[in-house]
């Protein structure tokens, strides 16, 4: 139970570091520190509240996450062929 | 019909774990041709997203993050709970996850409503005098803040649903299957606000 | 012990079925609702046809045709091939094969069969109300849809509710083949048709939500403009063309690879032969479904995309070549040398690959890039996807009811009548399909409601094999529904076949086994 509260702390101290990094003018790296932030926390809610890492007897299930986001960069990049270089 | 056989009855309940998974999996695809327009019209219209940014409310985005958040903490609990079968407690947390999912609601229904009132919503003449950029940027933030809190009412109905099932006795210790599931769709709802909320909120 | 047929559970009669979980009785449903789907869009295949069959106006006006052509396409793409293989015999099939009782979720089986009915239910109404029939062709592009007066917003509303069945049937059939698989039935031991149900699931499960969230898109800029499809407000609309083929490519490979399971299963068992190279049909199944989902933009060549997108995408779309050929090239191994029964199935098992190979054929013309700027929304187009999804999967449903039909309804059709439909189909088929790769060649585009002089012979032509190609349906179907009521019982292993939904009774029991099967050897291992 303690654990929870421990993730939950984490979270909200990554957002108020994502907000307090936020409008700094760091350019590209704004967004991209902001994007590492949000996978960071969305990993910690994956791994602890929805349990994907005590996911004994299915262990693949744990790569559908990671699968699933391979596919959408694909999705993305060749999209962007197109758009970047139109 | 076929549970009779324990072997089975068994492997049923992996099967609704990966069935759920499988489920999640297509939302976040839903979600994903959302995201993959926003990345391509911030590409091409970088300096209007940053101007449109600044005009969203900045301290109503992260403290309905930390709503969120903490809905999800609730959520984890309240499941916590119902296994250690303290069914109570389970409720009790169960209910504070619905009342922060509408308090997560009412502040963006205020937020929307402020920006109608100033003529910032799809198709408003006054919107569409602006740059094609900052049409674009508010055209992806209403569907897709819209559609994240459609996502945030199913699960709010289908929490209410598990509070009923808990109260019921259909949901408890033994079979806390439905919970949990609803439970992994709560989270996933607040995952993909994780993402939202930096990528709308905070590109100024 | 009784057949599925006769065990009812809660409800009687005609409510025995439309709330029975019993995956096999779910799997008729589909079955009886989505042949009728296909007889309406055959018969508007047919007008289309008869409209053609001289220049200028003939039997309609040219607003009833783009409604025509337009329905033609939604209702056969989105009711009958996408859902067809997977819904019907995947439904039947796919749990007895792998020796379960049931699909892993029935009830969430049995909504998938209501939502599908309501989606459908929907396009119907968007007939009759608002403007009424869409004209936009299937692929409801903007902005075209965006300003066309008629009923777009309810037709793309069904389509939508239909995608929400189709992933719920995926997600059924990838917990299935998980989870209820019979003791030692290894991933290695599942029949192909399995493995191609299994490919399509996935498909299924990843790729629907992407054009849901497109036509959702497309319903909101109907609704409220939102402005991110529409060129007017700034949005792109080539971008709806990217979203939607993300799905709609992939969707060519839901209708073709339970097809391709289909005719593996058939080949071995009529040409008393194992199956040549079982791992490697499996595993192009798989890499078929991802590579297939990254060459999307071979349907934009002239869009006005990037030109480093297309050289791309052309690369890609020439690599899903290679996994196809390699189950045709295993298919014609597996007949050489083996005892070869031409039954009513596997004649049209051979029909599939014959006609499918040509469709693929066609296919890579429009995959180089110098050549589709020429056929690129010609009648080679329309020639080309009609030998891929009806000569393959049409022709693949056909072999399955032939080959099926004794287990699903425990008698035997009349065995000579269908090489006569067969003769009529092959026929027809050609006669009807090939001239449009002719036309297509000489510069006819497609979607035309009218066309030059220099046309018409071709045009006769292919309107003729219509009326024969009909006559083959008619036969075939008219035998198979006779039959149904009066053909002779049929044994419980009429073809001699080893997977395991020929070991059980036909008609099937209402849970398909007595005990659970421990199963000890391949699919295709004969004695």
């Amino acid at each position: 139970m303690n654990t929870y509260i421990y993730i939950w702390v984490s979270l909200v101290m990554l957002t108020g570091l994502s907000v307090s990094t936020a409008g700094r003018n760091w350019g590209r790296w704004g967004l991209t520190l902001a994007l590492l932030i949000a996978f960071i926390k969305s990993g910690l809610i994956l791994n602890y509240f929805m349990h994907l890492k005590d996911q004994k007897k299915m262990k693949w299930i744990r790569w559908m996450i990671p699968g699933i986001f391979a596919i959408l960069v694909f999705f993305i990049g060749l999209t962007f062929l197109d758009i970047a270089l139109r | 019909m076929i549970n009779d056989r324990s072997m089975e009855t068994h492997r049923d309940d992996l099967g609704s774990t990966l069935g759920m998974w499988l489920f999640l999996l297509s939302e976040i695809l839903l979600f994903g041709g959302l995201f993959l327009l926003y990345a391509i019209y911030r590409f091409n219209y970088s300096q209007s997203f940053h101007l449109a940014a600044e005009s969203l409310n900045r301290p109503i985005g992260a403290l309905n993050t930390v709503i969120l958040l903490t809905s999800s903490l609730t959520m984890a609990l309240s499941l916590y709970a119902l296994k250690q079968k303290q069914s109570l407690r389970s409720l009790c947390f169960l209910l504070s996850t619905i009342l922060l999912g509408l308090l997560f609601l009412f502040n963006k229904y205020w937020e929307w409503a402020s920006k109608f009132e100033h003529g910032v919503y799809p198709n408003a003449t006054r919107l569409l005098e602006r740059e094609r950029g900052e049409v674009l940027f508010y055209g992806l933030y209403y569907s897709m803040t819209g559609l994240h809190a459609l996502h945030v009412l199913v699960g709010i109905g289908l929490l209410t649903a598990m509070v009923y099932f808990i109260r019921k006795g259909k949901v408890h210790h033994e079979r806390y299957l439905p919970l949990e599931n609803s439970g992994l769709y709560w989270h996933l709802v607040d995952i993909i606000w994780v993402f939202l909320f930096p990528l709308f909120y905070l590109i100024t | 012990m009784p057949s599925f047929y006769e065990e009812n559970g809660r409800f009687r009669g005609f409510w025995a079925w439309i709330f029975s979980t019993d995956h096999k009785r779910i799997g008729l449903l589909y079955l009886l609702s989505i042949l009728s789907f296909y007889a309406i869009g055959v018969l508007l295949g047919f007008l289309i046809r008869l409209e053609l069959i001289a220049p200028g106006p003939t039997i309609m006006r040219p607003q009833t045709y783009n409604a025509l052509f337009t329905l033609h396409g939604v209702i056969m793409i989105f009711l009958f091939v996408i859902p067809g293989i997977p819904a019907i015999f995947g439904n039947f099939f796919l749990p007895i094969q792998i020796g379960a009782r049931d699909v892993a979720f029935p009830k969430l089986n049995l909504l998938s069969w209501w939502i599908y009915m309501g989606g459908a239910a929907l396009a119907i109404l968007s007939l009759f109300t608002g403007g009424g029939p869409i004209d936009t062709g299937w692929t409801f592009y903007v902005p075209y849809s965006l300003r066309t007066p008629v009923n777009v917003p309810l037709a793309v509303l069904g389509v939508f509710v239909l995608g929400f069945s189709s992933i719920l049937t995926g997600i059924n059939m990838v917990t299935t083949t998980h989870q209820l698989r019979a003791p030692g039935m290894t991933w290695f031991r599942l029949p192909l048709f399995v493995w191609g149900i299994y490919a399509t699931a996935w498909i299924q499960i990843l790729v629907t939500p992407v054009v849901g969230i497109t036509l959702l898109l497309t319903l909101m800029e109907r609704l409220v403009g939102v402005g991110i499809f529409d060129p007017a407000k700034g949005g792109d609309p080539l971008l709806y063309q990217h979203l939607f083929w993300i799905y709609s490519h992939p969707a060519v490979y839901i209708m073709i690879l339970p097809a391709m399971g289909i005719i593996s299963e058939i080949l071995p068992v009529f040409a008393r032969r194992t199956i040549f190279g079982y791992k490697a049909i499996a595993f192009s199944s798989l890499a078929i479904a991802i590579v297939g989902s990254f060459v999307w933009g071979h349907h934009m060549f002239v869009s006005g995309q990037s030109d480093v997108a297309s050289v791309v995408f052309s690369l890609l779309t020439f690599l899903v070549a290679v996994p196809s050929g390699v189950k045709v090239f295993n298919w014609v191994s597996t007949l050489y040398k083996g005892s070869i029964e031409v039954a009513p199935p596997l004649l049209f098992a051979l029909t599939f690959i014959f006609l499918f190979a040509i469709g693929g054929l066609t296919g890579l013309f429009q995959g180089a890039l110098a050549t589709d700027v020429h056929l690129h929304d010609t009648y080679w187009v329309v020639g080309h996807f009609h030998y891929v999804i009806f000569g393959g999967t049409g022709f693949a449903i056909f072999g399955a009811l032939h080959y099926w039909f004794p287990k699903m309804f425990g008698r035997m059709y009349h065995r000579k009548i269908p090489y006569i439909a067969w003769g009529l189909l092959f026929v027809g088929f050609n006669t009807l399909y090939f001239p449009m790769l002719l036309l297509g060649w000489q510069g006819m585009p497609r979607r035309y409601f009218d066309y030059l002089p220099q046309f018409h012979s071709l045009q006769f032509l292919s309107t003729i094999g219509s009326w024969i190609l009909i006559g083959g349906l008619i036969l075939m179907f008219g035998n198979l529904v006779h039959c149904l009521f009066k053909g002779e019982k049929a044994e419980s292993n009429p073809w001699g076949g080893a997977t395991l939904e020929w070991q059980i009774p036909s008609p099937p029991p209402r849970e398909n086994f007595d005990e659970i099967p421990l199963v000890s050897k391949g699919p295709y291992e004969y004695r």
